[in-house]
């Protein structure tokens, strides 16, 4: 129990007293995570605006009057019951002649002239509004709207639209998630190269260590836990500074309607862990690698003189 | 208490640092290794030592032969040895009272014995004033006193000094020499590798020369010269 304390122990002034290094390395496992969580996070903005713009109202099916030309007097309840049994309509509802003009009161309430133009409530025609459940499917149900001509005033459609920005943010997502993928590989390689470097700074201390008869673990374990706590340090700042940076992004945007800046809080406390984890395992890596070699020297067990064979004898 | 029985050492390349060199060592004898550079005296004790591993033959410490010995066996031998360097090789980051602690905290001793065991030994070699300071804040005399204090701390049957002088003047060299003549009193064998004349000379113990890694000369009670002749 002694020698557990007295490791955790050595960790800690070490970490106090190679306090210079110890930045160095705290910062590398920052940077190289915040550029990775921001990816991140930038992806999951993308997400939640995509998501966003697909909702709503995809296709507006404006009908023909019924009980005149031919058309049934229960055709538009037809027509609905049908559409809401299609597989590809997630709901489908019908406004009539005076829901309609209700709406566009509301759309135009602040132009009168606009209002004035339209006296007549029964000029504008019955709908069926329909909700995609695959946005890919539009053209199949115009294309099943299409088949009842005689019903069928015209079809409008924002599909072809959010088709576009659909692609447009799938490929902003791709280039996101590919962003995070490279960024978290380059900081893994950053994080251990940087703690390996901190580690070639202390070498002549292993094997001092090692002479004096300490055995690989009662060396590695100190080493180890100023990783580990170096991976955490700089990945909890990470985390902090991209949930600040977030936050700050969704308070200037308040009321912007265009986009959704606010991040759920939850995004930040799973891939929060995901990161510190990630912080964690990469200190740890970068100390065994570095270890490892120091580790190997000095115990004579390796081929006759690699390195000393130069040295004087 | 240490016996070599044709070692042998060929470095990589072809360089051989040690050339079939038998030696035996008993329990509480002073040795001096002595020769010029690259005679093979370093690389002796780094074999004893285990920080190298022979081309040929054996090293026996303590009835143990230690060429066998598997590599997470040798800080247990290195446990029961304790090391004196010329550039001391103290911990830069602990202070003098941690740097000989260590090697009590190695094998796990509790703090309760660690502390006064170090009181203890820093008082022997005259540095219990000086604990809380950093080795960079000593002077090379002192921080060899320091390197012994942490070898002897935990009372090792051997020590192995290599050039422990080579880097004080002579009068800190006799300090040394006085501490591991003590040390050696009792009854801990010490093996030294130097090329310091008036050390050899004047302490009167066990010479065994080198010259291109063949042992040339050993002599129980000898100087650093063979009368007449160089080392």
């Amino acid at each position: 129990m002694s020698r557990v304390g007295f490791l955790v122990r050595e960790a800690l002034v070490n970490l106090r007293r190679n306090l210079l290094v110890v930045t160095g390395a705290v910062l590398a496992v920052f940077v190289s995570l915040f550029l990775a969580f921001g990816a991140l996070a930038f992806s999951q903005l993308v997400d939640l605006n995509t998501a966003k713009w697909k909702e709503g109202v995809h296709i507006i099916a404006f009908l023909n009057d019924a009980g005149r030309d031919g058309v049934p007097a229960d055709a538009h309840q037809t027509l609905l019951a049908e559409v809401q049994n299609w597989d590809e309509v997630r709901t489908a509802f019908y406004i009539d002649k005076t829901a309609a003009y209700r709406e566009y009161q509301e759309i135009f309430a602040n132009d009168p002239d606009l209002l004035e133009i339209l006296e007549n409530p029964s000029v504008l025609p019955a709908s069926i509004r329909i909700e995609l459940n695959d946005l890919d499917l539009y053209e199949t149900v115009e294309f099943r709207l299409n088949q009842q001509p005689a019903l069928i005033q015209k079809i409008s459609s924002a599909a072809q639209e959010i088709e576009q920005i659909s692609a447009l943010s799938r490929a902003l997502h791709l280039l996101a998630i590919g962003l995070s993928v490279v960024l978290g590989v380059c900081a893994v390689i950053l994080i251990a190269n940087t703690i390996r470097l901190a580690i070639y700074a202390r070498r002549d201390e292993v094997s001092i260590m090692k002479l004096v008869g300490a055995s690989n673990w009662f060396i590695r374990v100190p080493f180890l836990l100023e990783g580990l706590i170096e991976g955490i340090v700089g990945a909890v700042l990470a985390v902090f500074s991209i949930w600040v940076a977030a936050r700050t992004l969704a308070g200037a945007a308040v009321g912007f309607r265009l986009f959704n800046l606010e991040i759920p809080g939850d995004f930040f406390l799973r891939w929060g862990v995901v990161f510190l984890f990630f912080g964690a395992a990469a200190g740890v890596i970068g100390s065994l690698l570095g270890l490892s070699r120091y580790l190997r020297e000095a115990d004579g067990g390796r081929p006759a003189g690699a390195r000393r064979a130069l040295e004087p004898v | 208490m240490i016996r070599l029985q044709d070692v042998t050492k060929v470095y990589e390349g072809g360089t051989v640092a040690v050339r079939d060199v038998s030696l035996e060592i008993p329990k509480g004898e002073f040795v001096f290794l002595v020769g010029p550079s690259g005679s093979g005296k370093s690389t002796l004790i780094r074999l004893m030592l285990r920080e190298e591993g022979v081309t040929r033959g054996n090293i026996f410490v303590a009835g143990k032969d230690i060429t066998a010995l598997p590599g997470w066996k040798v800080p247990f031998l290195r446990r029961s040895i304790g090391t004196v360097f010329q550039d001391f090789k103290l911990l830069p980051n602990k202070t003098v009272g941690e740097n000989v602690a260590f090697a009590l905290e190695v094998l796990g001793r509790p703090r309760s014995v660690i502390g006064p065991q170090v009181t203890q030994v820093l008082d022997l070699v005259g540095l219990d004033d000086k604990a809380g300071r950093y080795p960079r804040q000593l002077s090379g005399g002192e921080q060899q006193r320091v390197s012994v204090a942490r070898a002897f701390v935990n009372r090792p049957p051997i020590m192995l000094c290599d050039e422990p002088t080579g880097n004080l003047d002579p009068a800190t060299s006799v300090g040394i020499m006085k501490l591991l003549d003590r040390i050696n009193r009792t009854g801990t064998t010490v093996v030294m590798a130097t090329h310091d004349h008036a050390i050899v000379d004047a302490m009167q113990r066990r010479v065994v020369q080198l010259a291109d890694g063949n042992v040339i000369r050993d002599e129980v009670s000898g100087r650093y010269e063979t009368v007449g002749g160089e080392a």
